[in-house]
């Protein structure tokens, strides 16, 4: 149906696209994957004419054609769902489904379309109610809503890029039914994706970029984890997750008692021990990210005990926890991480008053001291100058890290979603990472939705239901099922 | 080895999106501006002449030193503040007062700090609660003159030994000597800016206030203390207009805001914040005041001032924005 042949894409001197050749049959889903900055973005948008290609052909039905924009990839059936969902959260479903849908005349609420929106909706086996605020639905139920919007356009292929980036594992599963449903009914999916997880459970085939050059295309039945990995990275992958050290059990560390976050967190009890990494499992919205914020200082109206070695750390007092060295790492860089500055002053930015005297900076610290640091968490040492927003995730992931070290002793690292937006090269250094910060002895506590991720890094997994305790698990213990169990529906939790 | 393919590839990405293409564009299309702005001046008959240079660098300087306290606001995030004039008028006035009643250092201090005052307050108010910049601007702008036709009944007032103005006027190495406060002015701010924890806590909240409040930097003192220069260096421009005219009212500086603005956008300082220096700021006053001479010098009115300001300030923001897209 959709035929891609020695596509080529330059802008400038620089080749974003190389030779890329790919098919998708009628109700095909295929992946495409790579690293962040292969390419798949730029064929993406070649696809839907937002790019012109400088060279090679893209066939429909067998008949070359050119797509001269968004408007004209519609019209042949090619619609993509972004990354960033583009719906009008204060309309409501029925507004949305129609909005922006050229064959609309003047009133869309007319039954004709409340029908046509509805059937949209059934054949991605969702049922809500037309007439709902967008507002009032989960991130993943507002994805539906897109992908029924192209289905109201009569898409036939449709893109989908990372659909399931910011969804919880519940959520997940549901897109992922959707999208069986869709791939059942004869649509045909791209579908790009960082979580290999989701090649296998669901594409039937994918293409690999890497460097803008197509590296190949197989069925998924064909090959398996280790060999698409290592054609994504392009060498061979000896082990994404670093051998846990041995380190004697610790008293020391940061304790905590009796959490409260109105509305998120409930009577919460656990300990993180320096040298280990203790993780929190819990559905996107199961409080586990609002316990590392209150831990951070950032919710105002968290209450609870929490003490550091012995020594309280008082809630609510972002100063206070700087001060004992305690870094939080929250899971949206670009919004609570990043600053839109050079590298340097990102890697400084906690720590510029140990850098300068009486009110005076003192550059020539700063730029050592930057460049110690950059060493120490294997960030390019050429890019101090350049802006941090430049950096790919894996890269600004690292800047964040690196504000942990320095001080007296060795202090806690509260890190939300370590390895959102990260492409796979840099997670596994990622996680070595944060294997150096216990050998340093700091305190690591980890929240994550990505289950592979906790059962591979944590020596200690606490489960969270609805912002509720339901288990804790030491190393060896630590198993995906259980903790799936534990965060969807915990039986028992509820009565103990 | 893989490390530096991600490293390149996001190098690739951002030449690839424009993001640094577009930077050094607008750098260019800037630079080029400036180049065209200084030839159209060269070759205007009567602009190269001592006089009309004199008043040219004597009176960017009011407006220069408001821009230079504008800048620290647009920096920390802030956009812009519609009460820098006002406040200059008020410095103008409490300098008169005081210097009839208590000398020379009593008026530049208590001219000083009323403007300081007036402003950090603000800043307070905009860091603490998060007010709207713009809306707190505006009801501080009306509550100024406000306050001010209540306690003055907007008179003027002059000053008594016009003796005591001469600190300030004429020449100075043959330059006027508002010249050199706003040169001096523009100096200190760049010092600040560049060199105190101050000045990078400031461009850490222009260019992230969340993430700033994840580190714990002081964000509420970072964006008072960014106010309180502003009012600073605006008293500074209501002190040089006073002792210019030997008098103050509450008319002076009326709209400067919007040419100190223009400047700073001009200069190239970032409008949503976080980037931009006192130096870009200087440019972008010169840029802008030499273009207004030249209305004046090719005989169009006074009303085309304020159009052209306008429309520079609308192209600068249409070119910056067409920057953040891409």
């Amino acid at each position: 149906m959709l035929n891609v042949r020695h596509l080529s894409v330059t802008f400038g001197r620089v080749q974003a696209l190389r030779d890329v050749s790919l098919s998708l049959e009628q109700g095909e889903v295929r992946a495409v994957c790579g690293e962040n900055g292969a390419g798949k973005s730029t064929l993406m948008k070649t696809l839907i004419g937002v790019v012109k290609p400088q060279g090679g052909l893209i066939e429909i039905d067998g008949k070359p054609c050119s797509i001269s924009g968004p408007q004209a990839a519609q019209g042949i059936g090619i619609a993509l769902v972004a990354q960033e969902l583009s719906l009008a959260p204060h309309l409501s479903v029925l507004d949305n489904i129609w909005l922006g849908n050229r064959t609309v005349g003047l009133f869309h609420r007319k039954r004709e379309y409340r029908v046509r929106a509805n059937a949209a909706l059934e054949q991605l086996n969702a049922d809500f109610d037309l007439d709902r605020p967008v507002s009032n639905l989960t991130i993943g139920q507002r994805q539906i809503v897109e992908i029924a919007r192209l289905l109201v356009r009569e898409a036939r292929i449709l893109i989908l890029d990372e659909p399931t980036a910011t969804l919880s594992d519940v959520e997940i599963e549901r897109a992922m039914a959707a999208l069986r449903r869709l791939k059942a009914a004869g649509k045909s999916v791209l579908y790009v994706t960082h979580r290999l997880g989701e090649v296998f459970d669901i594409c039937d085939s994918v293409t690999v970029l890497r460097n803008g050059e197509d590296v190949g295309s197989a069925l998924v039945s064909q090959i398996d984890r280790q060999q698409l990995i290592e054609m994504m990275l392009g060498r061979s992958f000896r082990e994404m997750y670093p051998e846990a050290p041995v380190l004697p059990a610790s008293q020391q560390g940061l304790k905590v008692q009796g959490l409260n976050v109105p509305g998120a967190v409930q009577e919460l009890s656990f300990s993180v021990p320096r040298g280990r990494i203790t993780c929190i499992a819990g559905q996107v919205g199961a409080g586990a990210g609002m316990v590392t914020r209150a831990l951070a200082g950032l919710v105002p109206n968290a209450t609870g005990q929490v003490v550091l070695d012995g020594k309280e750390l008082p809630l609510g007092s972002v100063r206070a926890r700087m001060k004992r060295n305690v870094t939080f790492v929250s899971e949206d860089r670009a919004g609570e991480g990043i600053f839109r500055r050079p590298v340097l002053e990102n890697l400084v930015a906690a720590r510029i008053g140990e850098h300068s005297t009486a009110g005076m900076l003192s550059w020539p610290r700063l730029l050592r001291r930057a460049g110690e640091l950059c060493a120490e968490v294997k960030v390019d040492v050429r890019r101090l100058k350049a802006n941090a927003f430049d950096l790919s995730g894996g890269n600004q992931q690292k800047l964040l890290f690196a504000r942990a070290l320095g001080g007296t002793e060795p202090g806690v690292l509260l890190v939300n979603e370590p390895c959102r937006g990260v492409d796979v090269g840099a997670r596994a250094e990622i996680y070595r990472l944060l294997r150096e910060f216990c050998r340093m002895g700091y305190a690591l506590l980890v929240v994550s939705s990505d289950l592979e991720e906790v059962a591979g890094i944590s020596d200690r997994v606490i489960t969270l239901f609805r912002g509720s305790y339901v288990a804790c698990y030491e190393h060896g213990e630590i198993d995906i099922a259980r903790i799936l169990a534990d965060i969807t529906h915990p039986i028992g939790a509820r009565a103990a | 080895m893989a490390k530096d393919d991600t490293m390149d590839l996001a190098r690739v990405n951002e030449r690839a999106f424009g993001w640094s293409q577009g930077l050094s564009r607008l750098t260019l299309i800037r630079a080029a501006l400036l180049l065209l702005i200084a030839a159209f001046a060269l070759t205007t008959p009567g602009f190269l002449s001592v006089p009309s240079l004199t008043a040219l660098l004597t009176n960017l300087s009011f407006v220069g030193c408001i821009s230079i306290g504008m800048t620290f606001i647009t920096l920390s995030g802030n956009v812009m503040s519609f009460a820098l004039g006002a406040t200059a008028a008020v410095a103008a006035v409490v300098f008169v007062n005081v210097l009839n009643l208590a000398g020379y250092p009593a008026a530049v201090l208590a001219a000083l700090f009323s403007g300081a005052l007036i402003t950090a307050v603000q800043g307070a108010l905009i860091g603490g609660v998060r007010a709207n910049p713009i809306i707190v601007s505006i009801a501080a702008n009306v509550l100024i003159y406000g306050c001010a036709e209540w306690l003055t009944n907007n008179e003027t007032v002059h000053i008594a030994a016009p003796m005591l103005a001469l600190p300030l006027q004429g020449k100075l190495a043959g330059l006027p000597v508002e010249f050199i406060v706003f040169l001096a002015a523009t100096i200190v701010a760049q010092f600040v800016l560049s060199l105190t924890i101050f000045g990078r806590n400031l461009f850490y909240i222009g260019s992230g206030l969340p993430a700033a409040e994840a580190v714990g930097l002081p964000t509420i003192r970072t964006a008072t203390t960014a106010y309180f220069w502003a009012g600073l260096f605006s008293s500074v421009a209501g002190i040089l207009l006073a002792s210019r005219f030997v008098q103050a009212n509450m008319e002076f500086a009326l709209h400067y805001d919007y040419d100190a603005i223009a400047a700073v956008l001009v200069g190239g300082t970032a409008i949503q914040g976080g980037s931009g220096s006192a130096l870009r700021t200087f440019i972008g006053v010169v840029a802008i005041s030499v273009i207004q001479v030249l209305l004046l010098l090719y005989g169009l009115r006074e009303e085309w001032r304020l159009f052209i300001t306008g429309l520079i300030v609308l192209v600068v923001i249409v070119l910056y924005s067409n920057r953040q897209r891409n």
